[in-house]
């Protein structure tokens, strides 16, 4: 399996020297391949398929800015999920972009932030996409909010949206674990 | 018999269902089939990944009366020109058919990929989210 991730990014996924992917590649029992020029990067799974199908998501989400530390639980988990929203789609020019991002990402980050404690999923702005990480139930709360964002919805509303959508999810947790 | 009897799960992933389809190695003949409204009743959750591992522990079962003991997967997202990567069922369904018993040989990714096909569809300002 194949995938490409920006040049600059490619000096995240290996680490200082090899450190991250060999971290991976030992964690996983796959080999990683790294073409440095091009920046593809291949990844063969030595007994189990299902590890590299994870191992890819956790390429893509560095090669979409997470951190390492921050992408790693992918390897752990089997329900989080990557989702990737390509915003050049959707925004023509480049200051629009700009724009949009900055409205994405708030004044210090703060939206950002927001959306991450109220949904729970983890949100990167890289480049020309925005990228989303988490169980399914966060990421589609989040990318509810970033759509809304998108079409122009005032950061308030957009809050109380989250807000309303945190305490159905409290809710769930709750019914889940109390046993009721 | 003792040789190993071994199919493919045709795995289609959309942002709206999931649809898997085990054939034998020749990929003619079907054993099993299962979609996202088999198993919910709402269809938004069609394409769910909770729905697609449903989905797979069924087929898998189906596969596994038949006597298949191991599949290679393909993944399918919509492809040409809408999206390229598969929706969330595609993932969930490959871990719950491991899950389930079946043996997972090699994961392809089969999206037909257009050498430059038609036009989209949106107006000139693309799909306005």
């Amino acid at each position: 399996m194949e995938i490409k991730i920006p040049e600059e990014r490619i000096g995240v996924l290996v680490g200082p020297n090899g450190s991250m992917k060999n971290l991976i590649e030992e964690r996983t029992r796959t080999k990683i391949d790294i073409d440095s020029d091009s920046g593809a990067v291949h990844i063969a799974a030595f007994d189990d398929p299902l590890l590299a199908l994870r191992v890819m998501d956790l390429v893509k989400a560095i090669g979409r800015g997470f951190s390492p530390e921050r992408a790693l639980p992918l390897l752990d988990d089997d329900m989080l999920m990557v989702e990737i929203l390509d915003l050049s789609k959707i925004v023509g020019t480049k200051r629009d972009m700009a724009r949009v991002k900055g409205r994405i990402i708030g004044k210090e980050g703060r939206t950002r932030e927001i959306m991450e404690r109220l949904s729970g999923a983890k949100i990167s702005v890289y480049g020309k996409t925005v990228t989303l990480m988490g169980y399914p139930e966060q990421i589609r709360i989040s990318r509810g909010a970033i759509e809304m964002l998108l079409d122009g919805a005032p950061h308030g509303n957009v809050y109380s949206f989250l807000e309303r959508k945190h305490q159905d999810l409290v809710r769930e947790e709750l019914k889940n674990t109390g046993g009721l | 018999m003792t040789e190993e009897k071994w199919g493919i799960a045709h795995i289609f992933a959309s942002f709206n269902n999931t649809i898997i389809t085990i054939t034998d190695l020749t990929g003619a003949e079907t054993l099993a089939k299962i979609s996202g409204g088999m198993v919910v009743k709402a269809a938004r959750d069609e394409s769910s990944p909770y729905t697609a591992m449903q989905m797979a522990m069924k087929v898998a079962d189906a596969a596994k009366d038949k006597g298949i003991v191991g599949v290679h997967v393909r993944v399918r997202a919509p492809g040409g020109n809408k999206q390229r990567s598969p929706g969330p069922g595609a993932q969930a369904a490959i871990r719950a058919l491991a899950r389930a018993g079946l043996r997972i040989g090699r994961i392809e990714d089969v999206t037909p990929i257009p050498h430059d096909g038609t036009k989209p569809k949106g107006g000139k300002r693309g799909r306005r989210v």
